[in-house]
Order: C-alpha cells, then sequence, then structure tokens
C-alpha cells in the first residue's frame, strides 16, 4: 500500500493507542493492586469528560486548565466509592479470597447507577466543547499530527512514566506495591490496607479525571460515552499485562496501530475484530500480557 | 326474601369488574391510549426526545380543540415507552405497551433496527403501528396489514440525493464521477449504502469507498484516511448525532478537501443539538436530505403548525427539526383515522388507517402535498428535500418547487483554503 498512507495510519494509531493507554492506566492501577475489576471505569471518564464541559460551558475554563479541577475532584470521588461502597465487601470477603469477585458485581451496578443518574442530569444531548483558539498542527514529515490527540498521547507516556517512578520511590508507591503483593502480610508489616485501597482507587480516577480533561477539547460527550471507552481499556490492560503501568502503553499503541492499519484495507468493524483476534493471540502465546509478570 | 348470599355478591363484582376490564383500551375516563415506543436515551436520545415532544404538542392541541369528537371528545392519552435506541429494548418495550398499556395504537421507533423487530410484534399483536423517523425499506416490504409509514422509504432518500446530484450538475455542467459512502453498519446505513449503489450504477456515478462504520466510535481517524487516499469529488453520509459531529469535526480539522461537498442523509445532520458542539466552519455547504421541509415555518403562515413549533420549543429548549414534525404529524394521522372509525377497536382502526387520504392540514407539517398509503402501507407521497447549508441556514434546492427564488447553491464547493475563517 502507499508508503504515505501507511505512515499516516500508524501515526494516527500511535496516538490514538497513546490515549487509549492513558484512559486504561487507571483501571491497570486498581486492578493490579485491590485485583477489583472496576466495570465504573468508563462511567468516572465520563463524569470527567462532563466536569470538563461544564467548567468551560460555566467557568469559561479552557479544558486543558480545568485539570485543576477534575483531578481533585476524581480523586475524591474514587476514595469515596471505594471506602464507602466497595470496602465493606472487601473487608468481608477478606476470610475467604484474596481476590473478591463479587466487588466485579458491585461496581457494574456503580457503572448502572452513574450511567444513568448522568443521563437524568444531563439529558441525552451530545455536547461538545469548542476551543475557540487555533492551535497549529505540528509536521512529521508530511503527516499533520493533530495537536490535541498528540497532547493526549504525550501526556499518557509522561503520566505512566511519573506513575512508575512514584510507585517504586516513594513510600506510598512502596505501600500499595507491597499491598498488591500480599494484603495479609502488608497489614502484618503495619500498612494500613484499608487507607491503601482507597488511595490507590482515588489515583486510579484522579488518573481517568486528567485524561476526561485532555480528551474533552476533541470529543463529543454524552452519558454513553464511557462504554466505548471501558470496554478497550480492558483489552488495553489485559493486554499489556496486568500490574504493568508502562505496560498500559504498550498495549494500547499495539491495538492502536493495528486497528489503524487493518482498517485500511478492510472496514473498521472488521478491524475491531482483528485486534481483538491478535489480543486472544497474543494471550494464548504469554498469557500475562506482554508487559505482565508472570 | 332471603339476602342474596356473599358468594352470589362476590361472583356479581367479578363480573361487573371483569366487563368493565373487558371494554377495552378506551378507559372510564374516555381517553385513548397511544403508545410511542422512542429512543429516550441512548445514541439516538436526542431525536427521541424531539420526537416525542413534537408528539406532546400535537396531543395537547388535538385534546384542547376538543379531542375526539367521534368518541364523545375522548382524549389522546400519549404513553411512551423507552427503546434506548436498542432492538431488544424495543421489542420489550412494544410487548409492554400493547399488553400491559393496551394501547389502541403505537407509533415508533426512530431507529430502523429497532422499528424493523418491533413493527412484527405489532403485527402479531394485531396492533396498527405509525412508523415515525424509521427508513429501512422492508419495513414496509413485508406483506404486513397494521404497519404504516407516513414518511419516507430508504430508496426515496437515496433516490432524492441522486436526484440532487443530477439537478445540480444540469444547472451547472459540473457533475461528479466518483462518490464514497461511510455509513453506520446497521440497518439504516446499509439500507442507504445499498439503494444508493444501485441509484449510482443507473446514473453513472462512481463507488469508490464503501465504508461500514461501528457505532459509537471515539475517532474517525482512520475512515478520513481511507477516503482522503481514495479521492471522491463527493461523499454520502449515513451517521447518527454522535459519530456525525465528531466526524464532522475531524473532517474540519484535517482540512480534507472534497470538491463537490459532504451529502448527509440525515441522521445528525437533521438533529438540532449536532448544531450546537460545531463551528460553523465545519457545517458550511454540507448537503442534508431533510425529512421534512426545513425552511417550511419561512414558508408557512399555517397557525396551527406554528403552534406546534412554539410548544415544541418550550418542552425542548430549541426549536423543530423533522422529528418534532415527523411526532406531530403521526398523531394527526391517528386523530384523522379515529374520527372516521368512530371506534376505539384496533381492527376498525386499523381499516380506517388504511383508508387515509390527508390532503390538508397540520399532518402535512412535514411538508407532503398528500398523505395516502399503499396496500404496503407505505405513503406513496412522502418526500423530503436537499438543503444546503448557506450563510449559517440550511435553505432547500431540491426539489426546485420548493426552492425558495433568493437561494442559490454552490457548486462545487470552496477549498477549506478558500473558505473565510480558514
Amino acid at each position: 500500500m502507499d508508503p504515505l498512507i501507511l505512515s499516516f495510519a500508524v501515526v494516527n494509531g500511535v496516538l490514538l493507542g497513546g490515549i487509549y493507554g492513558g484512559v486504561a492506566l487507571g483501571l491497570s492501577l486498581i486492578f493490579g493492586v485491590l485485583r477489583v475489576v472496576n466495570f465504573a471505569h468508563g462511567s468516572f471518564l465520563m463524569l470527567s469528560l462532563y466536569i470538563a464541559f461544564w467548567c468551560w460551558s460555566l467557568l469559561g475554563l479552557d479544558p486543558y486548565l480545568s485539570v485543576i479541577v477534575t483531578v481533585p475532584a476524581m480523586f475524591a470521588l474514587g476514595y469515596f466509592v471505594q471506602s464507602v461502597i466497595i470496602s465493606p465487601l472487601i473487608r468481608r470477603e477478606r476470610a475467604l479470597v484474596v481476590e473478591p469477585l463479587s466487588a466485579l458485581l458491585l461496581t457494574a451496578g456503580v457503572f448502572l447507577v452513574l450511567d444513568n443518574l448522568a443521563l437524568m442530569a444531563f439529558g441525552p444531548n451530545v455536547r461538545a466543547v469548542q476551543a475557540d483558539y487555533y492551535l497549529p498542527s505540528p509536521m512529521l514529515g508530511s503527516i499533520p499530527l493533530n495537536p490535541q490527540r498528540l497532547i493526549g498521547a504525550l501526556a499518557a507516556v509522561l503520566v505512566a512514566l511519573g506513575l512508575s517512578w512514584w510507585l517504586r520511590r516513594s513510600h506510598m508507591g512502596r505501600a500499595i506495591r507491597a499491598t498488591a503483593q500480599n494484603r495479609d502480610a502488608a497489614a502484618l508489616s503495619g500498612i494500613n490496607v484499608p487507607f491503601v485501597y482507597a488511595v490507590t482507587f482515588g489515583i486510579g480516577c484522579a488518573v481517568l479525571g486528567l485524561f476526561g480533561s485532555l480528551i474533552a477539547p476533541f470529543m463529543p460527550i454524552s452519558p454513553s460515552i464511557g462504554v466505548a471507552f471501558g470496554i478497550k481499556s480492558f483489552i488495553v490492560v489485559v493486554l499489556g499485562g496486568l500490574g504493568s503501568i508502562p505496560g498500559c502503553i504498550v498495549g494500547g499503541m499495539v491495538i492502536g496501530v493495528f486497528e489503524a492499519v487493518a482498517s485500511q484495507h478492510i472496514t473498521a468493524t472488521s478491524a475491531a475484530i482483528g485486534s481483538l483476534g491478535l489480543f486472544i493471540l497474543i494471550l494464548l502465546v504469554r498469557p500475562q500480557g506482554i508487559m505482565g509478570r508472570a | 326474601m332471603a339476602k342474596p348470599s356473599r358468594n352470589r355478591i362476590a361472583l356479581l363484582a367479578s363480573t361487573m369488574l371483569f366487563g368493565g376490564l373487558a371494554a377495552g383500551p378506551v378507559l372510564a375516563q374516555g381517553a385513548v391510549k397511544i403508545g410511542c415506543a422512542l429512543p429516550l436515551s441512548g445514541g439516538s436520545a436526542t431525536v427521541g426526545n424531539q420526537t416525542r415532544a413534537g408528539a406532546l404538542a400535537a396531543a395537547e392541541q388535538i385534546n384542547a380543540a376538543g379531542g375526539i369528537k367521534a368518541l364523545n371528545g375522548a382524549k389522546l392519552e400519549v404513553v411512551f415507552g423507552d427503546t434506548q435506541s436498542k432492538a431488544d429494548i424495543g421489542v420489550t418495550e412494544t410487548e409492554r405497551l400493547v399488553t400491559r398499556e393496551n394501547v389502541v395504537a403505537l407509533c415508533g421507533a426512530f431507529n430502523s433496527a429497532v422499528t424493523f423487530p418491533a413493527t412484527e410484534v405489532a403485527e402479531r399483536y394485531k396492533t396498527p403501528w405509525i412508523v415515525v423517523g424509521a427508513v429501512k425499506d422492508e419495513i414496509t416490504e413485508r406483506n404486513y396489514k397494521y404497519v404504516f409509514r407516513i414518511n419516507n422509504k430508504a430508496t426515496y432518500d437515496a433516490r432524492e440525493q441522486l436526484d440532487a446530484l443530477d439537478l445540480l450538475a444540469k444547472e451547472t455542467g459540473k457533475k461528479p464521477k466518483t462518490v464514497a459512502m461511510l455509513y453506520e453498519g446497521s440497518d439504516w446505513g446499509r439500507s442507504h449504502a445499498s439503494n444508493v449503489k444501485r441509484f449510482a450504477k443507473e446514473r453513472g456515478y462512481d463507488i469508490v469507498l464503501d465504508e461500514a462504520a461501528p457505532p459509537n466510535q471515539v475517532d474517525f481517524s482512520n475512515q478520513l484516511l481511507k477516503i482522503r487516499g481514495a479521492r471522491p469529488d463527493a461523499v454520502i453520509v449515513a451517521l447518527y448525532t454522535p459519530d456525525h459531529l465528531l466526524f464532522s469535526r475531524q473532517l474540519m480539522e484535517q482540512r480534507l478537501d472534497v470538491p463537490f461537498g459532504i451529502h448527509s442523509v440525515g441522521g445528525g445532520t437533521e438533529d438540532p443539538a449536532f448544531y450546537k458542539g460545531l463551528p460553523q466552519r465545519a457545517v458550511d455547504y454540507v448537503f442534508v436530505q431533510e425529512d421534512w421541509q426545513i425552511d417550511k415555518l419561512q414558508q408557512t403562515d399555517d397557525k396551527t403548525i406554528r403552534a406546534i413549533a412554539d410548544r415544541t420549543k418550550e418542552i425542548l429548549g430549541y426549536g423543530m427539526s423533522a422529528y418534532a414534525a415527523q411526532g406531530a404529524s403521526a398523531m394527526y394521522v391517528l386523530a384523522d383515522a379515529l374520527e372516521r372509525s368512530g371506534s376505539a377497536d384496533r381492527e376498525k382502526l386499523r381499516d380506517a388507517i388504511a383508508r387515509s387520504d390527508i390532503l390538508s392540514g397540520p399532518a402535512l407539517i412535514t411538508g407532503y402535498g398528500r398523505i395516502k398509503f399503499d396496500e404496503q402501507g407505505q405513503n406513496t407521497y412522502a418526500h423530503g428535500v436537499i438543503s444546503q447549508n448557506l450563510n449559517g441556514q440550511r435553505r432547500t434546492i431540491w426539489p426546485t418547487e420548493n426552492r425558495a427564488p433568493d437561494t442559490k447553491p454552490v457548486w462545487p464547493v470552496p477549498a477549506w483554503s478558500e473558505r473565510k475563517g480558514s
């Protein structure tokens, strides 16, 4: 195929894949540490998109600046959801299992409640942020790079690196990794496990808050926008490797590039089927994901 | 005389109760229940709510004018079911409206993918259904007795789009040769695409891209790249609001030049909420196949129609659209049929609807000249118009009879670098 079209497709795939990876970071963290499959992941993204939208439409705040509102707000929401809704379940099941599968149903319930509350409160209309300034597109050779998606993808890489570094170096980060390794041993070592869980959930949602603000400039917002991203995030997290933060970004880009290149030859629907097929193939060969630890 | 035993009293009471219930859909207070299955949530929610507003406005108007006179002033009571833009939910909602709410007739459901199975349920339950919005041809090609459609079939939509291309080519001598198609991958999009292919072959247009898009996408870069590679003269688009918004915006950001313009067959581009989410630049010169005469309000003085427009605006917060007009039209068609049937019995109502022949009045708010259903239940007098977005307004350019004298189509459309504000 035409090399220009191919390279354009790869570039599109990398940018979009980076964004998928960034959105999936929170899910990876939450699943890696709490072993809770957070079905409400997409709903939280939808909420942060709405917060960014309302900051723009009511306060006149540029979506990139609305980060100062969305990140703390989503952290607080995540902290609340974990400590009030999920933690009683984990505490009750602690004696029986390491991985609370029923928390999966609980988060599915949270997803239904949030999506429908949003529909009731905000209405079904699709909304869009319209920037009144114009960002020039940087050129990579003869390929224009969409500036807003570029910012999103770069942010994903930086946040992933920053998060990995923080998890390795800081005290809280070590506590989180210890709890992820073995909850009871961590408790025996004096780590306040419920607090660690709540902070982890909060950080996962705060990262979603950041990415909500970053994609708000180009994404139409409606109560159902969370579902599409939620599903992709699951695929990215498992493909990249559970518990691996950089793996998230890599997994996202693999999916993004594959779909972009494939959809130049077949329809986008078939390309999506293809990327899921690739996902199954990689898991058969390497079940822990691309960068996961066995 | 001995007092009647308790058993006898109970028997008498239950007979009266059953007798009352068996009176059917006409309630004791004299209301006629009409069920509307519409997408009030999900991807097509904005449209569903517009149709709902139009139906409510019309029903209120009919009731205020004295209700259904042939039924002693019985009021219309519209009951809504939310299909969530999904086929399976649409089917269960239809069953609920028919069996639990005991509606006299049904209307809906905009999404072709929902209307197609849901009307089958109505046919099984022998309940008349007035199709609103859905264009899939097969809906009125199944020899069904209870399904009636006031609006266009997909065949008409596709034919009108190509008629407009032919008309502009004839007027200016400039004809596009290659056409790309991007459409949503379910019943509506595919229906439209196969019709376009058929007409395009007859009229000498080359289809250079035939791309079905999955719903609720988060990015159109891949498809836009494909369109860029195919270099079409014109692009025909069939997408619902959220996808169309994203597509139009990305097309503008990427400054993709299509010399003979983007031709949207409706969906997103007929939804007022769509225009609020985009700068004017993104929609300039776009051609839209409208399901009603978009500049009708600028060309009519009819008080009933204006009243419906005002009331819809009150309910929604923004003005009339094709979908609100369709909702209102359906109510007026049903009211007209009820007047002629003089009964709320579903069979008699069905026969009355089949004999409809409306030549004037608010049922024609959509801009048609006449409403008359053929043996398959299709209103053969339905037609849309093709509009172009000129100076911030959508003006009818096809058919020429509906074109206002001061409207001048722009053909071919200017490149992005030549447009102001770029």
